[in-house]
């Protein structure tokens, strides 16, 4: 697939400093790639529209674009993307996806792994905190999950927290996955995600703006975050704290015209006061997969009966612990305090709890461990 | 023209017998010390000549004064040799009666007034021939009391001393009183408002003997409870006691009123401290470290990740065997006792925001990191690792105040007599194999521990853990047959909180 002679220059051209995406676009509207990257080493001027936007041809960025451009090796570009299996397209490129061609701010270039055709079902984006809760990492999981059953391809940024359990998810159903990376492909990120990142590599899509080499900086993320939401339909935002790059992903979809859902939660758990935050600005509440479905305008109606929980119901005093674990990740100070019952019943509650998975424990606070997506 | 007097030097918390021989002969004139002492020691030459010739005794000008420390082969430090030699100085001159020396052993150091002062570890240092009467500085009576067998006898300065041995005067009677240590005011435990969990785990704590960490954003009260702890220990049993005051006496901390320390100390170091200073140690003088003053109380590490990692590896030794080894190539290698409760403190992560999960500021590999500082061995040795979150603030404000800490303490002194009448010891000290016999599980206690074990929840160290603690819990209850019930099991649960690298990373995926 990176046969293409122009692979290794659209690598090159795609790891220019600068790293801006408008630039980029605008050089390759008015120059062939192998041309604009000729101009550039020999200093040659460029299109007048392309100069205004790179600084003129005697600008400090135009110099240092000018080095980088002759030192990097068009022919190893090519071989390394070649060897990751990695496909490079301009937006001239028949194959470019048809959502990001439409795109008011559309990546130049494009660095895909995997299958493009994923792209041709209905898409959904789960996406959320990386600091997230047991609960809001099982939401995604099940949105994931179901979303996958239901043939619909799920997009994610393969974060930490909700998005990687989300695509864990998509896994657990054989589902299919688009990941919108912001690094190259050559060193899968964050490292515990290894084995997601394989994955949706070879079932999956995995797409970068970004060549072999990019290392993951902070300020291309929220880039990332506009290429994310200009390929779903729906968005869906797990948790989020009140400020989060979730937030800034959930505004581009919002300027694309992009359905923003956002699963709801506790006022007293800071991971939910985000997504509630964007359900007072009017994101529709995504309470149950079916609310998701709907909105794609599936058909939603179950095929199958739920599964037997062969666990016992939680007793009185399970389910107040369950209650004011629910609002809010508790300690057992705080459960004993706010029931008011015998420290060694709450104990006793807790460990029951834990053993029938309805709650887990990590240093000491103890949280539901189920999905907070409604049983139909 | 040979004398040969008693004293004694210090080395880690232990006394050594010194015999100080001074002879006085012909020769050029000189004074020589020989015996391995160090700078501090070999110092005492000008001062004993100051003192001597300050009050008044003829110092022999014309003659060679060899000194030895003897046995040569153990390092001397500091100045507690100085009185012993001018008592053997003066001997050996011919100013004191050999005979009015014999049975007498001597102590402190000279000033160049002839005063006699005191010194770090005069308990030590009585103790090791406590059947002899020492002659010790005015301010030392009550510590050389607490480990004499024989008479003290106070002495203010030289003049007063020489004259009693000489018979010219009697012994003075103590007129200055004993330095003493202020008595730092025990806080209560009902100042402690709500956190019911954290309260009953340090009762468990006081009552098993078991260590504790707690794991709680700024704030939150990690602090204070663990200052309440020594209070609701019982005091320290006589044996006990005579360890931890030799101990403050050789580390020079000022002892309480008595001179013997009868309540369990407590010790908070800084997380700046060195492996040296927590453990003991140093190139010349052998110091005990924190973790030996703590003998028999509480070592309290505050901000415990902070600590360097050698500072807290060295720990590891004395939670292990209740003693620090402690050796230099040129000294003899002492054991200074270090049995104490350690309680740990820690942030859950560097924002201190906390501990609830989905409120915190640091991504997860600050977190790992800031966390993964405790080892994991360390980690192992906590039987009780709570989680303490701040209290609400109506709490604080209308709280009722919580059980006071002579209430609790007397639950923990029954507990506490419970189970040594039982085991034989406190149920931290439990061994494996005397659980079948003290703590038998009932049919839902073990079912519990045994569904944790298959789901990988639980080690066999930390199951032997829970076991423990689920023994202390059921004595506190007042139960007293061997088997321990499923709620006390669950309880103990509650009070082993994952925390380390492990736990943050299981909480991600």
């Amino acid at each position: 697939m990176s046969s293409e002679p122009d692979a290794g220059v659209l690598a090159v051209l795609a790891g220019l400093p600068g790293g801006n995406p408008r630039r980029l676009r605008v050089l390759l509207d008015h120059h062939e790639p192998a041309d604009a990257l000729a101009r550039l080493i020999a200093g040659r001027p460029l299109h007048p529209m392309v100069e205004r936007a790179w600084g003129g041809p005697s600008g400090e960025l135009r110099g240092e674009i000018r080095r980088a451009a002759a030192t990097g090796s068009v022919a190893e570009a090519a071989d390394w993307c070649a060897r990751l299996g990695v496909g490079v397209m301009a937006r001239a490129d028949p194959a470019f996806p048809a959502q990001l061609q439409v795109d008011p701010d559309p990546p130049a270039i494009l660095f895909w792994q995997g299958d493009l055709s994923v792209l041709d079902a209905r898409r959904v984006g789960i996406i959320g905190t990386r600091n997230a809760t047991a609960s809001g990492r099982a939401t995604a999981f099940e949105l994931g999950h179901e979303l996958a059953v239901g043939g619909v391809t799920v997009v994610s940024g393969l974060a930490r927290g909700i998005d990687g359990a989300a695509h864990r998810g998509v896994r657990s159903g054989d589902g299919r996955a688009v990941g919108v990376v912001a690094n190259g492909h050559d060193a899968p990120y964050p490292k515990p995600h290894a084995d997601l990142w394989e994955w949706v590599g070879t079932d999956g899509l995995l797409l970068s703006e970004w060549p072999p080499g990019t290392t993951p900086e902070p300020w291309r993320f929220p880039l990332r975050n506009r290429i994310l939401a200009a390929l779903c339909e729906v968005l869906v935002v797990v948790e989020s704290r009140e400020r989060g790059g979730s937030l800034i992903t959930a505004r581009a979809a919002a300027d694309r015209g992009v359905e923003v859902m956002a699963v709801p939660g506790s006022p007293r758990n800071r991971a939910c006061t985000g997504t509630n935050a964007l359900l007072v600005d009017g994101a529709a509440p995504c309470t149950s997969v079916d609310d998701v479905l709907a909105a794609l305008g599936l058909d939603h109606r179950r095929q199958c009966e739920l599964p037997f929980d062969p666990r016992p119901e939680p007793d009185d005093v399970e389910q107040q612990v369950l209650a004011v674990c629910g609002e809010a990740p508790s300690t057992l100070d705080t459960i004993v305090s706010t029931l008011g019952i015998d420290v060694a019943v709450a104990a006793m509650a807790v460990a029951r709890l834990e053993r029938w998975g309805r709650l887990v424990e990590a240093g000491g606070w103890f949280e539901p461990a189920g999905s907070r997506l409604e049983r139909s | 023209m040979i004398a040969s007097v008693q004293s004694a030097t210090i080395l880690g918390a232990r006394g050594h017998p010194v015999e100080v021989e001074v002879h006085v002969g012909k020769g050029l004139p000189s004074f020589l010390m020989l015996g391995l002492p160090d700078e501090s020691c070999r110092e005492a030459r000008d001062r004993v000549r100051a003192a001597v010739t300050t009050c008044k005794y003829d110092w022999p000008d014309t003659k060679k004064v060899t000194v030895n420390l003897a046995p040569p082969v153990v390092r001397k430090s500091g100045s507690g040799l100085d009185v012993a030699i001018a008592v053997g100085l003066l001997t050996a001159c011919g100013v004191v009666e050999r005979d009015a020396i014999a049975g007498l052993a001597f102590a402190g150091e000279l000033g160049l007034n002839g005063e006699v002062r005191p010194v770090p570890g005069v308990a030590p240092m009585v103790g090791v021939r406590p059947e002899l009467d020492w002659v010790v500085p005015a301010r030392s009576l009550a510590e050389a009391r607490v480990a004499c067998r024989g008479r003290v006898r106070p002495v203010a300065n030289l003049t007063q001393l020489i004259e009693a041995l000489n018979g010219v005067a009697p012994w003075p009677t103590i007129d200055e009183p004993s330095a003493v240590a202020v008595e730092p005011e025990v806080a209560d435990l009902a100042d402690v408002r709500g956190q019911p969990h954290a309260r009953l785990a340090l009762e468990v704590a006081a009552a098993g003997g078991h260590h504790m960490l707690l794991v709680g954003p700024p704030g939150a009260g990690k602090t204070m409870l663990a200052r309440r702890l020594p209070g609701l220990l019982p005091d320290l049993d006589p044996q006990v006691a005579l360890e931890t005051t030799m101990i403050h006496s050789a580390a020079g901390v000022p002892l309480p009123a008595g001179g013997l320390i009868a309540r369990p100390p407590f010790r908070a170091p800084h997380h700046t401290s060195s492996a040296g200073s927590l453990v003991g140690g140093g190139s010349h003088v052998l110091r005990p470290g924190e973790a030996s003053l703590a003998h028999g109380g509480v070592l309290f590490l505050d901000e415990m990740g902070q600590f360097a990692p050698k500072a807290l590896d060295a720990l590891r030794e004395a939670l292990e065997d209740g003693r620090i080894m402690v050796g230099r190539v040129d000294h003899l290698r002492v054991p200074i006792p270090a049995s104490f409760q350690l309680v740990g403190a820690t942030n859950p992560c560097p924002c201190g925001g906390g501990g609830t999960p989905g409120a915190c500021e640091c991504d997860e590999r600050s977190r790992a990191r800031y966390i993964g500082r405790l080892s994991g061995p360390l980690l192992d040795r906590f039987d009780l690792r709570v989680a303490v979150a701040r209290p609400a603030v109506g709490e604080l404000l209308d709280g009722a105040p919580g059980e006071s800490t002579a209430e609790v303490a007397a639950r923990v002194a029954l507990a506490r007599r419970r189970a040594l009448e039982r085991n034989g010891c406190l149920n931290a000290e439990l061994d494996e194999s005397q659980f079948q016999d003290v703590a038998v599980l009932d049919d839902g206690g073990a079912a519990l521990l045994r569904g944790e074990i298959e789901r990988g929840r639980l080690t066999a160290r930390g199951y032997h853990r829970i076991r423990r603690v689920a023994r202390t819990l059921s004595d506190l209850a007042g139960a007293v047959d061997a088997v321990v019930a499923e709620d006390f099991v669950a309880m103990a649960f509650g009070m082993r909180a994952r925390v380390g690298a492990s736990a943050v990373v299981q909480a991600a995926s």
